[in-house]
């Protein structure tokens, strides 16, 4: 062996031997390390476990403290474990004995439960599980529940654990939504215009029974489909007047989308409606839009009818034959008809914002008078007046003027309204007739007068020759013969009937309404007095058979009704023992009298005739034949009437009524 | 003791004028009358005032001055008026009755017809007027 071997192995013999060396320090070093990394693994792993234990305690505290009630349930739904939230919302106090979540299940709910818990099982979760329960206090509630199966190091389940939220009010808000929108369905469903709704692909959402039963549509509001409403329009478009103008207009309002009111629309059937159109659109974009129908017909025919109306009072007011006039507060005028201008001569453009007083007076009494008869109108209401005004032509015309007071649809006097009457002819026709009746009355005096004069110098002559008759009777007393005598005594005689002639004549004429006085005039008295007056032979009795009444009338008149009836009974009286009976009988309105004689009789053919003047039906140098006009004359004029019943050779009746 | 008196006889009728005379004669009266054709004579013969009347008969329908208007004048007149005026008439018009006992008569007598009516009223009249005291001129 060489050295240089043995130095060889030598120095390989160091070198592994610091190889070695090296090798142990750096196991040395390694397990050192190890050694640091064992007690830094061993730190770490008590800080994680503390960690975790920590986060153990802050879980542990999350659950009891959530406000969403969690409880952990084994499988017959016992609760394991829960928090303070599910205690309260379960109603029961914490420390209680075994508490069964499904025995607060409302009942109606329990079927559903009891699923869900199989899905829970089958499936591992459940989620927005909804139910009522009810809760220890007797609550009810609504909750939301997410559950899920919890499962051991096998992977069989031993729990469910369960999140539940109360979601009553919720539900309480949410039926409140569904009662509102049925209120609202409702409100729809009973509307009197016909409404429908339609989304923004004109799908129909909404349609009422006031649109089905206008468009004849056999649906009600339950039962009408969602649908595309251009089948609509066109099977509707029939039961319109125009049909195809109908539908094109449908189309023309859809294009436009902007909102159209008062759209009117005639029906076959007669209906009128209004057609209104709004379109619903958010933020630019057209969401849908709603078609409203209101029927009407009974406006439109109660406005037409009102039109026609007012069309009837502008004819009448416009042609009528009195004039209509209208101011203002300050009395221009307005408004006025043909007639008003016919009457005033002034055209309407002429009258119209003219003050109406000023343009038609001359004087400022006239100005001041008709202003103040306009504004007494104003003050206090109709008004009716007379008043001269000067037309256009310069003439004067006597108006009768009605006014009242003009309001406008607040009940606010805006001015008045005045209707005008000419009466100038009217009145110059009362003046002339009041200056006839004058002149009447003055001519009848005249008459009266004349009556006077007439007899007067008719009985003067009479006078005259009666006493130159008698003269000539008295100078030749011895000279005339017993015939001339005779004679004589004629004349004589027909000048006296000549003279009652005339007085019977100016007697007539003298009974007239005007010399007629109305007094009490007590008819027994009346009859009394004649009885002195006249001459009663002595066969002839007079009997008053009931008591007469005092009536109104005139004395003098009524004195010679009674006289000439009963000195026509005594004249006519041919019986041995005559009777004149006077009698009265009270009716409601006036007193019928009767004087009756058994006397010579009338024929019924006179009956009439006697009461005509100078109808004396015999030749008695006593009689006028004037008696009994003047009888019938006294009667009329107190208002009654005079008849008589008789028969020839036995009597006479005469009958008269007097106004009480 | 009867007086005779003296009478003013207004009347336009001459056959009413006779009867009067013949009445007296008639009668055998011996009063002083004295005639007037009409209300214009009787003023003019009352207005010399000498021998006025006793009393005046008057006719009313007469022509120029009537009896209504010859009444007015004389009771107008300070001394006329005491002569008291009998209205001799054939109007029984109630109006003219009334107007002149208004103005102021002594008596209304109508003319009856018959002429011995006449005789029989004027007797009576002129033996009442006989027998009255009158202021004597």
């Amino acid at each position: 062996m060489d050295n240089e071997k043995i130095e060889i192995l030598e120095r390989a013999l160091a070198r592994e031997r610091m190889a070695r060396k090296e090798a142990e320090n750096i196991l040395e070093q390694k397990s050192l390390e190890l050694y640091y990394l064992a007690q830094q693994f061993k730190e770490a792993n008590y800080a994680l476990e503390s960690l975790v234990a920590r986060k153990n305690i802050e879980l542990e505290g999350v659950f009891k403290n959530i406000i969403d009630a969690y409880c952990v349930l084994d499988l017959y739904g016992n609760v394991l474990e829960m928090n303070s939230a599910t205690y309260s919302l379960l109603g029961v106090s914490k420390g209680s004995k075994t508490i069964n979540l499904l025995e607060f299940v409302a009942p109606e709910e329990k079927v559903k439960t009891q699923e869900a818990v199989m899905e829970i099982l089958k499936s591992g979760t459940y989620q927005d599980l909804r139910v009522k329960i009810i809760s220890r206090q007797g609550e009810f509630k609504y909750l939301h529940i997410n559950a899920s199966l919890i499962l051991d190091g096998y992977g069989d389940p031993v729990a469910i654990q369960g999140i539940a939220r109360d979601v009553t009010q919720e539900k309480i808000m949410q039926n409140e939504l569904i009662e509102s929108e049925d209120r609202l369905k409702l409100i729809i469903q009973n509307l009197d215009t016909g409404v429908f709704l339609e989304d923004e692909n004109r799908v129909t959402v909404i349609g009422n029974n006031k649109l089905f039963e206008m468009f004849y549509i056999p649906h009600t509001i339950d039962t009408f489909p969602g649908n595309d409403i251009t089948n609509g329009e066109k099977e509707s478009k029939t039961l319109f007047l125009e049909p195809e103008k109908f539908e094109q207009r449908i189309h023309e309002i859809f294009e436009k989308k902007e909102p159209v009111i008062g759209d009117e629309l005639r029906m076959v059937d007669g209906k009128i409606l209004e057609r209104n159109y709004t379109p619903f659109i958010r933020d630019g974009v057209f969401k849908g839009h709603l078609w409203s129908f209101k029927d009407v017909t009974v406006t439109k025919k109660y406005s037409a009818s009102l039109e026609a109306q007012k069309q009837k009072f502008s004819n009448i007011i416009a042609n009528m034959n009195l004039g209509l006039v209208e101011v203002t507060l300050d009395k221009k005028a307005v408004f006025v008809n043909n007639s008003f201008e016919a009457l005033t001569g002034y055209s309407e453009s002429e009258l119209l914002g003219e003050s109406i007083n000023d343009l038609l007076q001359n004087t400022t009494e006239a100005k001041l008078f008709f202003n103040q008869r306009v504004d007494e109108t104003v003050k206090d209401g109709s008004n009716s007046f007379e008043g001269q005004i000067i037309t256009k032509q310069g003439e004067r015309r006597d108006w009768l003027i009605s006014s009242a007071p003009n309001y406008d649809i607040n009940g606010i006097v805006i001015g008045s309204i005045g209707v005008v009457l000419d009466i100038t002819d009217l009145k110059a026709l009362q003046k002339t007739k009041e200056q006839l009746l004058t002149k009447l009355e003055q001519s009848n005096t005249e008459l009266q007068e004349y009556a006077h004069i007439v007899s007067h110098d008719l009985k003067s002559p009479l006078r005259s020759i009666f006493a130159l008759v008698s003269w000539l009777k008295e100078d030749n007393k011895d000279v005339f013969t017993e015939t001339s005598l005779e004679n004589i005594q004629l004349i004589e005689a027909t000048l006296e009937k000549m003279e009652l002639l005339i007085s019977d004549v100016l007697n007539y004429s003298s009974v007239t309404s005007d010399t007629l006085e109305a007094k009490s005039v007590d008819l027994n008295l009346v009859v009394e007095d004649l009885h002195k007056i006249l001459y009663f032979p002595d066969h002839i009795n007079l009997r008053v058979i009931n008591k007469l009444p005092t009536i109104q009338g005139d004395q003098t008149r009524l004195q010679q009704l009674f006289q000439n009836l009963i000195s026509n009974a005594i004249r006519f009286i041919d019986k041995e023992k005559g009777l004149i009976e006077i009698d009265v009988e009270e009716q409601e309105l006036y007193y019928k009298f009767s004087i009756s004689d058994n006397g010579v009789g009338i024929e019924e053919k006179y009956f009439e005739k006697i009461f005509m003047i100078f109808q004396s039906l015999n030749e008695d140098k006593k009689s006028s034949g004037i008696g009994l006009s003047i009888v019938k004359k006294i009667v009329d004029l107190h208002k009654g009437k005079i008849w008589l019943n008789s028969e020839v050779g036995k009597g006479t009746t005469f009958y008269f009524t007097l106004v009480k | 003791m009867v007086n005779n008196l003296s009478i003013l006889f207004i009347e336009d009728d001459v056959v009413e004028t006779m009867k009067m005379n013949r009445t007296l004669v008639k009668l055998g009266l011996i009063h002083a009358i004295q005639e007037a054709k009409n209300g214009e004579e009787a003023l003019r013969i009352l207005m010399t005032k000498e021998n006025l009347p006793d009393i005046i008969l008057l006719d009313l329908n007469m022509p120029k001055v009537n009896g209504l208007e010859f009444l007015k004048i004389i009771k107008a007149d300070e001394r006329l008026r005491y002569i008291p005026t009998i209205v001799l008439t054939t109007s029984n018009n109630h109006k003219d009755l009334l107007e002149c006992y208004e103005i102021g008569i002594a008596g209304y007598v109508l003319k009856p017809l018959k002429y011995e009516d006449y005789v029989s009223k004027m007797e009576k009249l002129l033996a009442y007027w006989s027998v009255n005291e009158l202021i004597k001129a």
